[in-house]
């Protein structure tokens, strides 16, 4: 859990650093974090408000980038749908990409240390998001984009640590290789849904492989 | 203003990260969906990580000379080797800031 709550750490400044420079309130800043827990969705949100763009505009930015958490949702569903309310109200309230990254295990989800220990690794990475948060609002005007300082690579190193060792199968295989040709096409094409489309492309063309693998 | 605004963005996360948590939702998830589904982790992580690595400035960069893609090679050779996330992120970091001193 701690190399990810590290990893956060540039985009949590960042996003700290950001809303003070576009006139957010210390306040405002830090309850964003605090009530949201969104990443991207926030530094987007930020610069949105900031050009007064219409509440039907943020809300929609905002739906477009947050909807891959459908599809961790939707994943996770059979494990936690049975949940008490308290464990799915939480849970789904901490379910970020990170936690998700760490959801991949066999059991997880499926006792109660496991449901425990996922709450303890999406409540570290709460507390890390706001803690990297304050210290961008305090740094404010001060810090240089730590984006422009190449500190983002930790997040992409992170996520190859928790990609790589899952590749087992040609499935698995294709579904990476469709995923991040597709994400960097339509990155280079700026398509504001450009993540959770290549996600899709990448799943259908795993789903698919896996079908011929199943036949063989 | 801003406040509400935060609210209702938030409202928006929330409902994305739950809303097939909960069981009352009348949906049956069936062996095929579910294959599809575990497909979820790899091709999103992937998806948000691979345009950190190759697109700088809305510029595809595949050079060598791309401290990204050369620490992102480290890393993957790494995980493959080892399946450690500390030797994969260290090893990718140093590389990363070796370029930087180039």
């Amino acid at each position: 859990m701690l190399p990810l709550s590290l990893a956060v750490l540039p985009w949590g400044i960042l996003f700290g650093s950001l809303a003070v420079q576009r006139g957010f309130s210390a306040l405002e800043a830090q309850a964003f974090s605090a009530i949201a827990f969104g990443g991207t969705v926030q530094i987007v949100a930020v610069e949105l408000i900031a050009d007064n763009a219409s509440l039907s505009t943020i809300l929609f930015s905002a739906l477009v980038i947050t909807s891959r958490h459908f599809l961790y949702g939707l994943r996770l569903r059979e494990r936690l749908k049975n949940q008490p309310l308290r464990w799915r109200l939480s849970l789904g309230f901490l379910l970020t990409d990170e936690l998700f990254a760490l959801s991949g295990h066999r059991h997880a989800y499926k006792n109660r240390l496991r449901l425990y220990y996922a709450l303890g690794a999406g409540g570290s990475f709460y507390i890390a998001w706001n803690v990297w948060t304050f210290i961008g609002i305090v740094a404010g005007t001060s810090l240089p984009d730590l984006t422009h300082l190449g500190l983002d690579f930790a997040i992409a190193a992170t996520f190859i640590a928790l990609i790589v060792p899952t590749i087992k199968t040609w499935s698995v295989l294709v579904t990476v290789i469709v995923a991040g040709i597709a994400s960097v096409t339509f990155s280079l094409w700026q398509l504001e849904t450009g993540l959770i489309m290549a996600g899709l492309l990448a799943m259908t063309a795993g789903f698919a492989v896996n079908g011929w693998e199943r036949r063989q | 203003m801003t406040l509400i605004t935060i609210l209702l963005v938030a409202i928006v996360i929330f409902t994305s990260r739950y809303l097939f948590l909960e069981g009352k939702l009348p949906l049956r998830l069936g062996t095929n969906a579910r294959d599809f589904l575990s497909f979820s982790g790899p091709a999103v992580l992937t998806a948000i990580c691979m345009p950190i690595v190759l697109v700088k400035d809305e510029q595809l960069n595949i050079a060598i000379s791309n401290p990204y893609l050369g620490a992102a090679i480290v890393s993957i050779i790494a995980a493959w080797k080892t399946g450690n996330i500390y030797w994969t992120v260290g090893l990718g970091l140093l590389v990363f800031i070796a370029y930087g001193s180039l």
